[in-house]
């Protein structure tokens, strides 16, 4: 279709095209199936939407999650799938339910809830892209949203307390891990050689989680000594993502010594 | 009560661990602060990582037996505590009293679960299976919601599976009994575990498996797909008898609050009824029209239709905890009535799982004797 599809995301860092995770998935997604995406990313005007990030806006209408966005560029005709079996595709769903249960929890306590993380890499980096005075609130409120559907979810009530949890999400993502990488094995792609939907939500969920330097970073360092799953996003970052890489890691670098006051060696993936 | 005791147990009481490192009542705060006040206390830290030792033996008895649902959801670790109490990477949160759940998580995977299994095999498999083992529910006729049913049928499919007897009990307080909240639970021996993945892991401890014949990859598939069960058609049902108006209105309310006299049946059904509201908007159902959770369940049911194909079980010859967990739900929604029948309808449209439920239903509760449980809303 030759209407402009525009989608506004949250930007990107340490060598990624976008530190969010469903922003990432889209990004992924679009590419693997040759979708003419115009990416354009949130910063700190007020201009650009803070919505429900991810947004996809055509002619027509606004698409808000993930999951609808990828509908709707199926219903267009861009299909990642097209050459999967019907149980492939059906392993597809099973497989993205099993990391928003279980590898979702802890990527978004590592990210927005565990302190350390939080007030020295996650807080600074969103204030950064949203204008004053919404940079003192929004993050809050993030954080204190992905608390919530960390304690409602695998909390018990009536007291809903994190500590208890916290030890289980941890585990539990931890498996999950072990079993990704199971089920990657050693090919390429998760089916066959060519990229599918799967893949795009492994990629969205592993990549920031791989590449962003957190202080308390016990899932990261998990992650590392999964050398298929690392292997993988790099050949995704290598294969789809070089050439915008460049732009992206050249302005964060920067920005990055700016903000930390450190030099991050992980940058150069190009 | 001191028959568990062995060196660097977990302490059973938290109460006891955080009074004795002097940080108050955690529970008097608000839960979603906390995380932000223990960033100022770093002080607490290094003591109570020197003292985990020290504590562990000294205070009393394990409450393992009184809350194993904690001990097969967390698989508390007694030596990787004393690994755990000298480990640089100990945080703030991890130090200040949550050792039966906490400390495995840091940096030893492989090592830590390891010594986990062999502790709870240890506890769990010192029993046999005994004769009197009892599983809670609702009260059948009157009381017990779609979601509830289809989760203890699960349980008693998966029993039946493994040949274990189990005598199944109806309490209008199960839910409160429950150490995890949750029905159904089972009480065995002197312990009492609470939902399906625990007791998969209980039962496992005690020697039967039903899954120990997959590889690695089948293994991660079953699980991929359970939890697939899990965030569609749990959740849909959820939706269906909590936020759906007229199901609401009509069925749910009245049935939640039944064995209680008034107005206590009202309260009650209220509060469950914003708690499970809450968690949906949490996982972003909340805006979802019912069209849109039917569609979903449809998905669902087509991505499981299309995984059992021809084969008669979902891993070929043998059932797995999988099939107990499709069975429920598939059995349950199918067999309730509720105030439309378009979640049936959609499930009715794969003639493979109704081949399987029927399957299963005959296989292992009819020819046994028993009469599968069915509710119907009166």
């Amino acid at each position: 279709m030759a209407a402009p599809l525009e989608l506004s995301c949250w930007g990107g860092g340490w060598g990624l095209p976008s530190v969010h995770s469903e922003s990432l998935v889209v990004m992924a997604y679009a590419k693997f199936s040759g979708a003419p995406l115009k990416v354009k990313v949130i910063d700190n005007t007020w201009r650009g939407s803070r919505g429900d990030v991810p947004i996809l806006t055509t002619e027509d209408n606004i698409i808000s999650q993930p999951a609808k966005i990828l509908n709707f560029l199926r219903k267009q005709k861009y299909n990642a799938d097209y050459e999967l079996s019907a149980k492939q595709g059906a392993d597809t769903l099973a497989y993205i339910a099993l990391i928003e249960e279980k590898l979702l929890p802890a990527v978004l306590h590592t990210f927005w809830v565990e302190s350390d993380n939080y007030f020295s890499v996650t807080r600074p980096w969103f204030a950064s892209r949203i204008p004053f005075p919404l940079s003192l609130i929004l993050p809050g409120r993030m954080s204190k949203g992905a608390l919530n559907r960390i304690l409602l979810t695998r909390g018990e009530p009536p007291l809903y307390h994190l500590r208890e949890v916290e030890a289980q999400i941890y585990r539990d993502a931890k498996e999950c891990l072990n079993l990704l990488s199971n089920r990657l094995g050693t090919s390429q792609f998760f089916f066959g050689d060519t990229p599918s939907t799967l893949d795009a939500y492994v990629f969205g969920f592993l990549a920031p989680l791989y590449k962003v330097r957190f202080p308390k970073g016990q899932l990261q360092g998990h992650l590392q000594r999964l050398s298929n799953l690392c292997r993988f996003c790099d050949d995704i970052l290598h294969s789809y993502f070089r050439l915008s890489l460049g732009a992206f890691s050249c302005m964060n670098r920067n920005q990055q010594q700016i903000d930390l006051g450190e030099v991050h060696s992980h940058d150069s993936t190009t | 009560m001191a028959s568990g005791r062995e060196p660097g147990t977990p302490p059973p009481s938290r109460w006891a661990a955080t009074r004795r490192l002097g940080l108050g009542n955690p529970r008097a705060r608000g839960g979603a602060r906390r995380w932000r006040q223990r960033k100022r206390s770093p002080s607490t830290v290094s003591c109570a990582g020197s003292s985990w030792p020290g504590l562990a033996v000294t205070l009393g008895s394990s409450r393992l037996h009184r809350r194993p649902g904690g001990l097969c959801e967390s698989e508390p670790q007694p030596a990787p505590r004393l690994v755990a109490a000298g480990d640089a990477g100990v945080s703030e949160e991890d130090a200040e009293g949550r050792e039966e759940r906490k400390p495995r998580a840091r940096g030893r995977p492989a090592a830590m679960s390891l010594a986990a299994e062999a502790f709870v095999s240890q506890i769990a498999a010192t029993e046999p299976w005994p004769e009197n083992a009892t599983l809670y529910q609702q009260l059948k006729g009157e009381q017990i919601l779609l979601s509830d049913n289809a989760a203890s049928l699960a349980v008693q499919a998966f029993l039946q599976m493994c040949n274990l007897p189990i005598k199944v009990v109806c309490r209008a307080n199960a839910e409160y009994m429950s150490p995890s909240g949750k029905v159904p639970f089972i009480h065995v021996g002197n312990q009492v575990v609470s939902e399906l993945g625990p007791i998969v892991q209980f039962v496992k401890a005690k020697g039967h498996s039903l899954s120990d014949g997959l590889d690695e990859v089948q293994k991660a598939e079953m699980k991929a797909y359970m939890e697939l069960v899990n965030n569609m058609l749990l959740t849909a049902e959820l939706y269906l008898q909590w936020c759906d108006e007229a199901t609401v209105g009509e069925i749910t309310h009245a049935r939640y609050g039944s064995p209680y006299p008034w107005p206590l049946n009202h309260i009650l059904a209220y509060q469950k009824q914003w708690e499970v509201r809450r968690k949906m908007k949490a996982i972003g159902w909340g805006n979802k029209t019912l069209d849109q959770v039917l569609e979903d369940v449809d998905q669902c049911c087509q991505a499981l239709s299309q995984r059992l194909g021809t084969q008669p079980y979902f891993f070929n010859k043998q059932p797995t905890e999988l099939d107990a967990l499709v069975f429920g739900h598939l059995y349950t929604i199918l067999t309730t009535q509720l105030t439309n029948d378009e979640l049936s309808e959609k499930v009715k449209n794969y003639s493979n799982l109704l081949a399987f439920c029927r399957r299963i239903e005959q296989h292992y509760f009819e020819d046994r004797g028993k009469v599968s449980s069915s509710v119907k809303s009166s």
